[in-house]
């Protein structure tokens, strides 16, 4: 016998959020604007990091060299969103990948474009783990990491 | 309790905005109470720390975004929603399992960045019931402070003097948000949010990361010259619903006895050499006065009256301001911890009472009209 | 290490979507269901802990204020804590080390979600901050699907072979929800069906993931005096293990992973397991999407390196195999999320004490759970054996 279902409620909740920048993203906000992608590099262990970090989070020291890092780079993983839900931040359909920027030690995430999106089985032809991709700048750059528009394959 | 776990370093960056990011805020704490103990990252043994999502910029999973600030990567750690005391605990309690020797114990909210307090406090109350008349805390603790005042004829002027006193003391405090000298009139003109509370009786909304490191008995003694022990803890939550509760006669007491005990502390108005108490309503450190047995039922009133309380009073309350002062919601527990510690070790600058400090009590609440209480002992 | 302790007994719901009844009548049934199962009281309980998704899942937040009647918590010591999709396993060790540190003797642990309530994948998208990942991270499935072509890449398993591998376990475990009396997704499946079901992020496809559930779960952790005094057949817990890694999902190996791993390691070390595959008996993997199920028998070490297809394929794995995984039908079948690690928990205790029912595997005396939390941050371990 099926449990009865009762009446519902419906409500939305909004609540408003300020988040500081602060001094390190800042500065590599402002990168982004000048089409600049920063890393920075620990000290101790050598590793490049990117998006820049004020610290290195294995030494746990302060990571005080600035790097303009390679806007090529290798697509590590990659895929394919094209569902919706409520509130999605960015409009399927989007590839979210994982990309290793020549001469840095973690992979950076960011989204695959520059061809067409909308035909999964046409995109499989296109991308593949592994391939050359290469930063695509926004002409309109507020210092936002969508001044990236996507990394385009090499 | 005997001596197990003690507290021996800690650190705050508390106060007015910082135009610091919330990550690397993280990290300057956490960064600064590892150096002032001499101890690396390695060194640790588990973290424990305590954030709340609502109050958190809007980023949910809220210890998944700051894990390695504070010291965590590819350690066991763990997370206490709502009130870093709870952190604390729960730190003591991993290192009194035998499984850790040192604990980093770190409460995290960033208030510049979020909603008002009552935005915030809205999210508690039920959609069905509570929401829809609009329940907040500050809603929560108006009725509380009517149905108290009636009671037991405490006037609007003794709820005042707590504010006066609070922001007075936190002229000393360099981590004060809200500090001033004010009257006991300036308190009651200030603009009616809820009556009977005016705004100066109401908290802030304060940055606060607080941080601390705890250590068993074995490695406290390496690591600090003053290790301040954890005599004993306790907590207890109330019933949910506001109108099913006696707002009068909350958890407070069942908290502090459980604390009391595990210190074996029979009477706390002689033993409390100084208190740090979490009173985000004015009003409101008058009814702890009573639950953590400073005085009797009622007397809160009286007790401020007389001065007991004051910074040269028998039980100096909230010299550094309290709550009052500042805000950092979730942090605010810990923070009176961390108070509490630099006054037993005679490190409050300004804000140090003058009489010497041998056994302190810290008091952390949230929920509506207090439903959930936390006591911690700290002594010598 | 500390006071022994152990699991004494284990409440669940029906999970599954559950809109007949409010969020904190879910809680309640199944804290009455450990009440009655064990015969106590709420007046036995020393204090409770409870944890959940973030106040956005169900738009309610301090949930443990809310549920403070529904879990008979008034009047007693409060822990709350959440590590995201960890946090079943978060809540079991906050109770095993209060009962551990010798602060309580009976601690009940509550884990519960009402997702129908909400919408997951908006919530989860929250996890990530605004600057950097928010925008990228298109819920769950996306950031697993990343993981599972790492994966593949990394040993050049052939994708046609992965593919079965990940439709076996789903056959297996939608076949074994229907001996659990508590799972949600009761459906037969055939491997056809499975990989050519509905694609959701590539190469992940519906019948590989978990479904949204509502349900709770409620379990109760003793001291050795207790256990003794009650005379109820326990379940020690013998390891416990965590890890988390960066929160940048960029910035560690999710393929040789690293926080899985030592989660694992650390609970092995303390239970004295020296050969995971042939000492447990079974084990309750977090295993809301198939491809990420095999990693992780990679990373627990119940196999080499990129050898589990093989294995799943042979049924190693299977419910008659050498080490039964997910017999409860796992998170595949059931996903309530603050509650699912709880419940690997608690299948893991059914499994030792004989209370396992119709998915008990014979004889099971050592038996591991697990949970993981964050995007791919987290990794929490707890084995319970028969014996201490």
């Amino acid at each position: 016998m099926e449990a009865k279902e009762y009446k519902t409620i419906k409500t939305e909740i909004r609540l408003p959020y300020e988040l500081a920048y602060g001094a390190t993203w800042t500065r590599f906000f402002e990168g982004l604007k000048n089409k600049t992608i920063f890393g920075t590099k620990c000290t101790k262990c050598d590793r490049v990091l990117v998006p820049a970090r004020s610290f290195c989070p294995r030494c746990f020291v302060d990571a005080e060299e600035w790097v303009a890092v390679s806007q090529v780079g290798t697509l590590i993983a990659w895929c394919y969103t094209n569902y919706k839900y409520f509130g999605m931040p960015t409009e399927p359909p989007f590839i979210g990948s994982l990309i290793r920027l020549n001469g840095t030690d973690v992979n950076f995430l960011h989204l695959m474009g520059g061809f067409d999106l909308n035909n999964f089985d046409e995109v499989k032809k296109i991308v593949k783990s592994g391939m050359k991709v290469e930063a695509v700048w926004s002409d309109d750059r507020k210092g936002h990491i969508m001044d990236i528009k996507y990394f385009r394959p090499l | 309790m005997a001596k197990q776990v003690a507290i021996v370093a800690v650190a705050q960056n508390a106060g007015a905005e910082s135009k610091d990011n919330f990550y690397d805020q993280a990290y300057a704490v956490t960064k600064e109470v590892l150096d002032k103990a001499g101890l690396t990252r390695d060194e640790i043994g588990t973290v424990v720390s305590a954030s709340s999502d609502v109050f958190h910029g809007g980023i949910s999973c809220a210890n998944s975004y700051y894990w390695e600030t504070t010291g965590a990567f590819l350690k066991n750690a763990s997370r206490q929603d709502g009130e870093s005391l709870f952190a604390l605990f729960y730190g003591a309690m991993r290192i009194m399992s035998g499984h850790y020797d040192t604990a980093l114990i770190i409460g995290l909210c960033k208030g510049s960045e979020n909603p008002p307090n009552d935005t915030c406090t809205l999210m508690y109350a039920d959609p069905f019931y509570q929401r829809g008349v609009g329940l907040t805390e500050t809603m929560a603790a108006a009725f509380q402070m009517r149905l108290y005042m009636e009671r037991y004829g405490i006037t609007e002027e003794q709820c005042a003097k707590v504010a006066v006193k609070n922001l007075g003391n936190g002229l000393r405090n360099p981590y004060a948000h809200k500090k001033g000298r004010y009257t006991v009139d300036d308190i009651l003109r200030s603009e009616r949010l809820i009556d009977p509370l005016t705004a100066l009786q109401v908290a802030p909304k304060s940055e606060g990361m607080v941080a601390l490191i705890l250590a068993s008995a074995k490695k406290a003694k390496e690591i600090a010259a003053k290790p301040v022990w954890i005599k004993g803890f306790g907590s207890s939550l109330d019933s949910y619903y506001l109108g099913d509760r006696d707002l009068l006669n909350g958890q407070l007491k069942n908290a502090a006895d459980r604390a009391y005990k595990m210190a074996g502390i029979t009477d706390p108005e002689k033993k409390i050499d100084v208190a740090e108490i979490t009173e985000p309503y004015a009003f409101q450190e008058l009814m702890w006065y009573e639950g953590l047995g400073f005085c009797g039922e009622g007397e809160g009133g009286r007790l401020i009256d007389s001065g007991f309380t004051e910074m040269n009073g028998q039980i100096p309350v909230n010299p550094s301001g309290g709550v009052l002062a500042n805000n950092p919601y979730v942090s605010r527990g810990l923070q009176r911890v961390v108070e509490a510690v630099l006054q037993i070790r005679g490190e409050a600058g300004e804000r140090q009472v003058s009489k010497t400090v041998k056994m302190a009590l810290a008091h952390g609440t949230h929920g509506y009209a207090g439903q959930c209480h936390a006591v911690a002992i700290l002594g010598r | 290490m500390g006071r022994p302790v152990a699991i004494i007994g284990v409440g669940q719901t029906k999970h599954g979507r559950r809109m007949d009844v409010s969020y904190p009548d879910l809680v309640r049934e199944a804290v009455m269901a450990v009440f009655n199962e064990t015969g106590l009281t709420p007046d036995d309980i020393d204090g409770v802990v409870s944890g959940t998704m973030p106040s956005m899942m169900e738009g309610i937040a301090l949930t443990h204020f809310y549920f403070a009647d529904a879990m008979q918590a008034a009047g007693k010591p409060i822990m709350k804590t959440e590590t995201c999709g960890s946090t079943g396993v978060s809540i079991a060790h906050t109770a095993y080390y209060w009962v551990a540190s010798g602060m309580a003797d009976l601690v009940l642990a509550v884990g519960h979600e009402k997702m129908n309530e909400g919408n997951s994948q908006a919530t989860m998208t929250t996890v990530a901050e605004p600057f950097y990942q928010r925008y990228f991270i298109s819920g769950a499935p996306g950031v697993f699907s990343m993981q599972s072509q790492m994966w593949m890449d990394r040993y050049a398993i052939p994708e046609e072979k992965i593919r079965d591998a990940a439709a076996f376990i789903s056959v297996t475990h939608h076949d074994s929800a229907f001996d659990n009396p508590y799972a949600h997704i009761k459906m037969r499946v055939t491997m056809d069906e499975v990989k050519n079901a509905r694609i959701i992020t590539y190469p992940v496809r519906l019948l590989d993931v978990c479904p949204n559930s509502d349900g709770a779960c409620a379990v109760i952790f003793a001291s050795k005096d207790m256990v003794k005094k009650l005379g109820r057949k326990p379940a020690w817990i013998r390891g416990v293990g965590y890890r988390g890694e960066e929160y940048f999902f960029g910035d560690s190996d999710k393929v040789v992973w690293e926080s899985a791993i030592q989660a694992a390691k650390q609970a092995y070390d303390q239970a004295g397991i020296k050969n995971p595959r042939k000492e447990l008996d079974v084990a309750e993997v977090y295993n809301p999407f198939t491809f990420q199920e095999m990693l992780f028998y990679e990373c627990f070490g119940f196999c080499e390196p990129g050898e589990s297809p093989d294995l799943v394929l042979k049924g190693t794995f299977s419910r008659k195999g050498e080490l039964p995984c997910d017999p409860s039908g796992g998170t595949l079948c059931t996903n309530p999320i603050g509650a699912t690690g709880l419940i690997r928990v608690a299948e893991a205790a059914l499994q030792v004490t004989g209370k396992a029912g119709d998915h008990q595997v014979p004889k099971a005396k050592l038996a591991l759970s697990h949970a993981m939390g964050g995007v791919d941050q987290f990794n929490g371990i707890m084995i319970l054996g028969s014996k201490l």
